[in-house]
């Protein structure tokens, strides 16, 4: 799994090449949570080449979006594929983040 | 009565009789008698409406005409009015226990007279339309009896006899009626020699009109299903049918299922009936949810859904209706759909006859004797493929290192391409693998001596059955509670995720110990609705 990040107009875009499952994601967990230590607190999850996202990087994206709220800051997600779609909706993330069909949409929402 | 009415006065003293005529003719014919025993022959004869009787006569007196008239049944019906001078209350009372219906005094006063004959001639009329209607209404009861039975008739003539010999499966069922006819239906029959169709309705009314009501939907069931193997669209076009012409209102819960005998294959759509059940041959029982539409025949015009489910050897579909739930004891206890579930969990791999026979004792010795107050219908079926061939098998042995998931997902997916399982499948699968297998390790294992996972994967023509089996202390995954997926980002919790997804992603799953190892299995169907 590779990671991406990009600032756009203030917003950490963070693109994820590859699967979240439970070996990869720490990798992920340790870069949200450089953005957050570094008052990066409005991120948003690219998951336009993700193929999929294991409980493992749910609880990753949970623990970040929580950080992210409390610190007035938002984590929202995009681009997600039908497979990650219906793990979002299985495990109800659909209703707790933000969800938006791809990258424009998300930055200017 | 047509004709005046006709007293009779019978009174020693002729002034007297000539008051009473005086005062009731023209209003009503009198006849009159000097004596007990001439009243008597009069009153015999004569069967007047109305009889005056002086109570002071020699000869047979008052008293004695009136024992005599009432012990006579031709005679006893009529109103007799005692008139006497004697008014002490004794006599009074002698008078009515002897059957009398009034004293008047002499002097006679005339009002009095006239009104109390008036009074008593009308009660008389009441009490003779009274029993004229009771009695049609013992004849109408014994017709309708009649009626009752050709309507029984009719509704076990509609309900197919024998059950069809078939290598794919068996099939049972069986209708007991309550007292009055009512209107449950079940049938199965083949559509075309690959498809059957099983089904059951429970019609809203009683009485020979359901039961026409259900002839014409099982006709209706029959025609439908000729060229149409989709139950959404039979049950539209049965409930715009039944819909029309439907001046009665009637209506009929439904529920149809349509079996593809090859694969498994069953589509099925439920209008508002009770959800069956059905029970895996891993001995798991579920109730198969999904509603469809409301009860057939109400209103027309509606579009009826359906869902799919795949059968697999030996697993079993238990329809019924709520004469079955809702049985009941004399105390109002009611049977329960829940204890449907549980006798089918008890009852093991038994045949779809047994399971019939059985329930409906089940059901008995809850009542207790209580009356059965709605019909009783059970229809099971048993999917009975011939022996499955594997289209594909694989087993690996992992070591209880971290790094081996992806060893595993690797071999299966070069199994899932070379076999076409469609690629959301296999990442779905995937995703178990790395759920189930990492707990195996974080929680199952001991992570200081090496252990082994045995993993088989098994592809047979509609659906993967995958085994997990480990060796470490009892542990199983599936017992912790799901998560709360509708909480709040705040109020989220960490933990039970993984489990869920595994749940939910796969279609079924289960969790045994035996010979000292944990095994999980999973089975994924590979046509979905």
């Amino acid at each position: 799994m590779n990671i991406e990040v990009n600032d756009i107009d203030g917003t950490q875009v963070v693109s994820i090449d590859g699967k979240i499952d439970s070996n990869s994601a720490p990798l992920l967990d340790a870069q949200l949570n450089e953005l957050l230590s570094q008052s990066q607190a409005n991120i948003l999850t690219d998951f336009e080449l993700t193929t999929f996202i294991s409980s493992a990087g749910l609880r990753v994206l949970l623990s970040a979006a929580k950080k992210a709220k409390s610190q007035g800051g938002e984590l929202t997600v995009c681009s997600m594929n039908p497979t990650v779609s219906e793990i979002f909706a299985i495990s109800g993330f659909a209703t707790i983040l933000r969800v938006f069909s791809n990258r424009e949409e998300a930055l200017a929402g | 009565m047509g004709a005046k009415p006709v007293i009779l006065a019978v009174d020693d003293t002729p002034e007297n009789l000539d008051v009473v005529k005086g005062l009731l003719v023209p209003d009503y014919q009198v006849r009159v008698a000097p004596n007990g025993q001439i009243g008597l022959k009069i009153a015999q004869a004569q069967h007047p409406d109305l009889i005056l009787l002086d109570v002071m006569m020699p000869g047979i007196d008052g008293y004695e005409v009136c024992r005599q008239l009432k012990a006579n049944p031709e005679t006893a019906t009529i109103p007799v009015i005692f008139l006497t001078a004697k008014t002490e209350v004794a006599d009074e009372a002698a008078g009515f226990q002897l059957g009398a219906s009034d004293y008047i005094a002499k002097p006679i006063n005339p009002v009095l007279l006239k009104a109390r004959v008036e009074t008593h001639l009308k009660l008389k009329q009441n009490m003779d339309s009274l029993e004229q209607l009771s009695a049609q209404l013992a004849a109408a009861k014994e017709k309708m009896e009649d009626e009752l039975s050709v309507g029984q008739k009719i509704q076990l003539s509609m309900l197919p006899a024998v059950a069809p010999q078939h290598d794919n499966f068996r099939v049972a069922a069986t209708m007991r009626a309550a007292r009055q006819v009512g209107g449950d239906l079940y049938d199965y029959f083949f559509i075309n020699p690959r498809h059957f169709c099983i089904c059951v309705a429970d019609i809203s009314d009683k009485g020979v009109p359901a039961s026409l009501f259900m002839a014409v939907t099982k006709t209706l069931l029959r025609a439908n299903t000729l060229d149409d193997s989709s139950t959404a669209s039979i049950v539209t076009r049965i409930n715009d049918q039944l819909a029309r012409d439907n001046e009665a209102s009637m209506f009929a819960t439904i529920f149809i299922a349509i079996v593809d005998l090859e694969t498994g294959v069953t589509r099925y759509t439920n209008g508002g009936h009770n959800r069956p059940f059905i029970r895996r041959a891993s001995g798991e029982v579920e109730s198969i949810p999904d509603l469809h539409g409301p009860v057939a025949g109400a209103m027309d015009g509606i579009a009826y859904g359906e869902s799919e489910l795949c059968l697999s050897t030996g697993d079993t579909v238990l329809l019924y209706t709520d004469g079955v739930s809702e049985a009941m004891t004399a105390r109002d206890e009611l049977f329960g759909e829940a204890a449907i579930g549980e006798f089918l969990e008890r009852s093991g791999g038994i045949q779809p006859s047994a399971l019939v026979t059985g329930l409906i004792e089940a059901v008995d010795k809850f009542a207790d004797g209580f009356e059965q107050s709605d019909d009783i219908t059970l229809l099971a079926f048993t999917f009975d493929r011939a022996p499955e061939q594997v289209v594909r098998e694989l087993q690996l042995s992992l070591t209880n290192n971290l790094t081996e998931i992806d060893r595993l997902n690797d071999s299966f997916n070069e199994l899932a391409e070379s076999a076409d399982i469609p690629i959301d499948i296999q990442m779905k699968v995937n995703l178990v693998f790395d759920e189930l297998i990492n707990n195996v390790i974080s929680y199952g294992l001991s992570k200081d001596t090496e252990q082994s996972i045995q993993v088989g994967i098994a592809l047979y023509g509609n659906r993967l059955v995958i085994e997990i089996e480990d060796g470490g202390i009892p542990f199983n995954p599936f017992m912790r509670a799901d998560p709360n997926t509708e909480a709040s980002l705040d109020e989220r919790e960490i933990g039970g995720l993984g489990i869920h997804l595994v749940k939910e992603l796969m279609d079924e799953v289960s969790y045994k110990r035996a010979h000292d190892k944990n095994r999980v299995t999973l089975v994924k169907q590979l046509y979905q609705a």
